[in-house]
């Protein structure tokens, strides 16, 4: 099933035997995955199937019962989102972007992680120089010191994304990337994507909307009641494909576990 | 004669209001209601343009104002402190007592004051994040509490260089002195007004506040410790409003247990004034200083004018929708 298409590197994090229970439901249970330095991998399957809770445990939200995180080769431990940032050098952009709408784009990108001055002011010319450097590297006019909640729900995706960049992340995870925008610019978000894989990112990408999950993914995740189903390169793959393997217990039924 | 009918005319007023007045949370908005303010004082009563009584008025406005610094703070993250004026009476008496009664000298009595300031706001922050109990509510437990508090110190009654035999001073009536033909107390304002305003624009310290008050979980999310930002926006509220209280000891030569009364809603009208949302997120500690300031002008023009005080609150209940109504924030109100 794991298939190495290239042998030469190793996985940038490897998940080893995740489990996670709430109560009798095991929520994740026993996951492994390996993922490649510069891929894009989407992650699908129903509601209830898994993807929320893999999501929250890799990024500190809530704790594994067991299983291990390898990253570059050296097992860490991840027990808040600080130290997944920290540990994975991860950046989690979740549906809702948690930006502040009343500040400015540079400050909202440097939140939390201030360049300073005397040890005590912020740095704001450099804050506004590097925001604005990474804002050209995605192509976007976007203005440093537009307050955010005058942004489009797609340029606001990309302030998301520019933290990811700024803070030279190696992963970059993104729930629901193109649940909240308008359909026409769609395409500009999964542009991004591209970009960030071009820029050498990896990103794991979960969404609902299966056609978009074709147009950007290297390997799609088939979550399915807790497990990985199945882990499909995308290559000429369909919707239709991709929804009978996501649905394949249902069809058989109480079939293996 | 034209009357305003279509919905674009009203939009195109309503943009160059925005124009010259600022977005949601601008220091343009208070200092328009202080000119306001300033010129019809000015045509009501011509003595009001004195140097004299403007000076009389920022003393009078300054403990105010710095009540309303710590306000801002408070509420620029979206919660309320209601209880900064029992801090002030409470505080204010502690400091007296120790000072009179307790024969310590201001450099004792004083830190010990603000410190139980800082201890309250601590208390208060802890029950707000780690206890989950609404602001409004603990504070409302402050503002009652405390009351009993300032009660304690001596049976009820104020105090005062005359509440003990010999006569023994504060030590730190300084303080509402003068310096260079300045009164101290104007200075202390603009220095704490300047410090406050200098940390929430140019601190990093000031964007965490804002991005609590705009969006909490913008900051949980990029790990920042919300909790304790949260509880020093009390504890510099708290220490804010003893210093007021020693400010008004200094300014009266003694305290009552009922200083202070009404200061808590006058500094919350000061700040909501001043152009800062009540959900927090944006403004400026400038400006809640001044809408303290424009409070404080009513007050003074009720007494230039001579007319009873019932004015006064009729006049901020009037100010206060109209500053409400600039205020006012996007998407749902609480």
């Amino acid at each position: 099933m794991l298939e190495q298409t290239e042998a030469n590197d190793a996985p940038l994090l490897a998940i080893r035997h995740l489990n996670k229970s709430y109560g009798l439901v095991k929520a994740v249970n026993d996951v492994s995955l390996d993922v490649k330095a510069g891929e894009v991998v989407g992650l699908v399957g129903d509601n209830g199937a898994g993807k929320s809770t893999f999501l929250s445990l890799l990024s500190g939200y809530n704790r594994k019962d067991s299983g291990e995180f390898v990253y570059k080769g050296k097992s860490v431990t991840i027990t808040s989102p600080r130290t997944s940032r920290r540990n994975l050098n991860i950046e989690m952009i979740y549906q809702n972007l948690s930006l502040a709408p009343d500040l400015p784009v540079w400050q909202n990108v440097f939140l939390g992680e201030e360049p300073r001055r005397f040890f005590l002011f912020l740095n704001k010319r450099q804050m506004i120089e590097r925001t604005l450097d990474v804002l050209e590297q995605l192509n976007s006019k976007v203005q440093p010191t537009e307050f955010v909640g005058n942004l489009s729900g797609g340029e606001q995706q990309l302030v998301a994304i520019a933290r990811a960049l700024l803070f030279e992340r190696d992963l970059i995870i993104m729930d629901e990337p193109t649940a909240a925008i308008s359909v026409a610019k769609i395409e500009d978000v999964l542009q991004l994507i591209r970009d960030l894989k071009k820029h050498g990112k990896t990103v794991i990408l979960v969404s609902h909307r299966l056609e978009d999950i074709l147009s950007v993914a290297d390997r799609i995740v088939v979550f399915s009641l807790g497990k990985i189903r199945d882990i499909l390169e995308n290559k000429n793959l369909s919707i239709e494909d991709l929804v009978r393997v996501m649905f394949q217990d249902r069809n058989r039924g109480e079939g293996q576990a | 004669m034209t009357v305003i009918t279509a919905t674009s005319d009203l939009k195109r007023i309503r943009s160059k209001v925005t124009q010259i007045l600022g977005q949601t949370g601008s220091v343009r908005r208070p200092i328009a209601f202080l000119i306001i303010a300033l010129v019809i004082s000015t045509l009501l009563e011509p003595s009001f343009l004195t140097v004299r009584n403007l000076e009389a008025l920022l003393v009078s406005s300054s403990f105010l104002m710095v009540i309303a610094v710590g306000e801002a703070v408070v509420i620029i993250t979206g919660m309320i402190d209601l209880g900064v004026q029992s801090i002030l009476a409470s505080g204010g008496m502690l400091v007296a007592f120790l000072s009179v009664f307790g024969e310590f000298p201001a450099a004792i009595s004083i830190p010990t004051g603000l410190l139980f300031g800082a201890v309250v706001g601590l208390v208060v922050g802890l029950l707000v994040t780690k206890g989950r109990i609404p602001s409004f509510i603990v504070t409302l437990g402050t503002y009652w509490g405390l009351r009993g508090v300032a009660l304690i110190f001596n049976g009820g009654n104020y105090i005062s260089p005359y509440s003990v035999t010999p006569v023994r001073n504060f030590g730190f009536e300084g303080i509402a002195g003068k310096m260079f033909g300045v009164p101290n107390l104007i200075i202390i304002a603009m220095v704490i007004i300047a410090a406050a305003q200098v940390a929430l624009t140019y601190t990093p310290f000031g964007v965490w506040l804002k991005s609590i008050g705009s969006n909490e979980a913008s900051g949980r999310t990029v790990g920042l410790n919300t909790d304790w930002i949260k509880i020093s926006a009390f504890v510099i509220s708290g220490v804010l409003a003893v210093l007021a209280g020693i400010m008004m000891t200094a300014w009266q030569s003694s305290v009552y247990p009922t200083t202070g009364a009404g200061y808590s809603l006058q500094a919350i009208a000061g700040v909501i004034l001043g152009g800062i949302p009540f959900t927090g997120g944006r403004g400026t500690i400038v400006g809640a200083a001044l809408g303290a300031l424009v409070i404080g002008l009513i007050d003074d023009m009720i007494v230039l004018l001579g007319l009873p005080a019932l004015y006064q609150y009729i006049f901020v209940a009037i100010i206060l929708v109209v500053a409400g109504l600039q205020a006012r924030s996007k998407g749902f109100v609480k």
